[in-house]
């Protein structure tokens, strides 16, 4: 294949029992990728998990949430070249046997980000009810303002190209930050593309949107996608 | 208002003022930030000392009572404070989320250096 650098960006908060299998998942699957744990100041013994098993480490000093840690990742990226970068949960959810299907695409048409969505095939963990139905309300508000369809827009699957890692070192939302960040980069006429992929359930760590804070999420998510839909 | 209340006023008022400049000049407290505070510290003090400005200004005004009057513009002054310090919060957090970031990346470079220099450990080869 293409000789382009490409790299995982993998946010751990509290992740010290899923790390280790994500890290080796991605080695095997997907030896062409490099990659880089972001340790938000994880609370638990993620640390000494990553450097136990000398894994490829960077240590946050405070805790920055997951847009903060994610966007170390993509300056990492930046200042080392990389032309493809992609975002991967350390908790196992996501499979890296995709990886290198969303690479080919990204290079093969052309395109500024590759999300991997679960709501295509609909195959693998779909989520619960209740937030695929929040998942849908985002795929339509997100078209009424870009005219585009994401059908998992709150994948946190996403490869990137350089031009995107670029925009994204620069300025990346710090919380809930993934649907508002894609009406970013369409809006600046990136080309954006989805590839059916299968997830698992989180076999670790509890999601970061509890049901007492989907209220605020909403709200948040919805009014940061109108504000990005307007910018510039 | 009696000549007491014109004098307890003002010794508060004082007070404040004088508690202020001196943590400025103990450096506890920076000029920029306290300057708001002192700028209405002085100006209580003034329309506590001159009473006929109140009186003047409430009627200029259209405001029965001057009291009304104070409540108006302290509230409108702690809601102006309040917002710019809200500003103020949401840049520092911005700096202080690229300081993190950059402190990070300066860690994880030294550490590079260090494995190349063969100080540290070997990194442990997967397979």
């Amino acid at each position: 294949m293409s000789t382009s650098k490409k790299i995982v960006i993998i946010p751990a908060y509290n992740e010290q029992g899923g790390i280790e299998k994500t890290v080796r998942d991605i080695l095997e699957h997907a030896p062409d990728f490099d990659y880089v744990i972001i340790n938000d100041c994880s609370t638990d013994r993620t640390l000494e998990v990553c450097q136990k098993n000398g894994f490829h480490v960077i240590n946050l000093p405070v805790n920055l949430g997951i847009g903060g840690g994610v966007q170390t990742g993509y300056v990492y990226a930046w200042r080392n070249g990389y032309d493809v970068a992609v975002q991967f949960d350390g908790d196992g959810q996501h499979n890296a046997r995709y990886l290198d299907a969303m690479a080919d695409k990204l290079e093969k048409e052309q395109l500024d980000m590759v999300i991997g969505s679960r709501y295509i095939k609909k195959e693998g963990f779909q989520s619960s009810g209740i937030r695929r139905l929040g998942i849908r309300y985002f795929t339509t508000l997100i078209q009424l303002v870009t005219g585009q369809k994401i059908t998992d827009p709150t994948s946190g699957m996403r490869m990137v190209s350089r031009d995107v890692i670029g925009l994204y070192a620069e300025n990346y939302p710090k919380d809930y930050p993934e649907p508002e960040s894609v009406v970013a980069i369409l809006k600046k006429g990136k080309r954006v593309e989805e590839l059916p992929v299968q997830m698992n359930a989180r076999e670790e760590g509890v999601s970061s949107i509890s049901p007492r804070k989907s209220v605020y999420y909403m709200i948040k998510v919805s009014l940061a996608i109108l504000i990005a839909a307007v910018r510039r | 208002m009696s000549f007491k209340i014109q004098m307890i006023v003002a010794a508060i008022v004082l007070f404040a003022l004088l508690y202020i400049a001196n943590m400025v000049r103990r450096e506890t407290l920076d000029i920029k930030f306290a300057l708001p505070w002192l700028t209405v510290g002085a100006a209580v003090l003034v329309l506590d000392m001159f009473p006929g400005i109140m009186n003047y200004l409430v009627h200029l005004l259209g405001i029965e009572l001057p009291v009304n009057m104070m409540f108006f513009f302290g509230f409108c002054f702690t809601l102006l404070l309040v917002f710019s310090l809200t500003v103020k919060v949401s840049r520092q957090s911005e700096q202080l989320k690229r300081l993190t970031q950059e402190i990070a990346l300066l860690e994880e470079g030294m550490g590079k250096e260090k494995i190349k220099e063969g100080e540290v450990f070997k990194k442990k080869d997967e397979s």
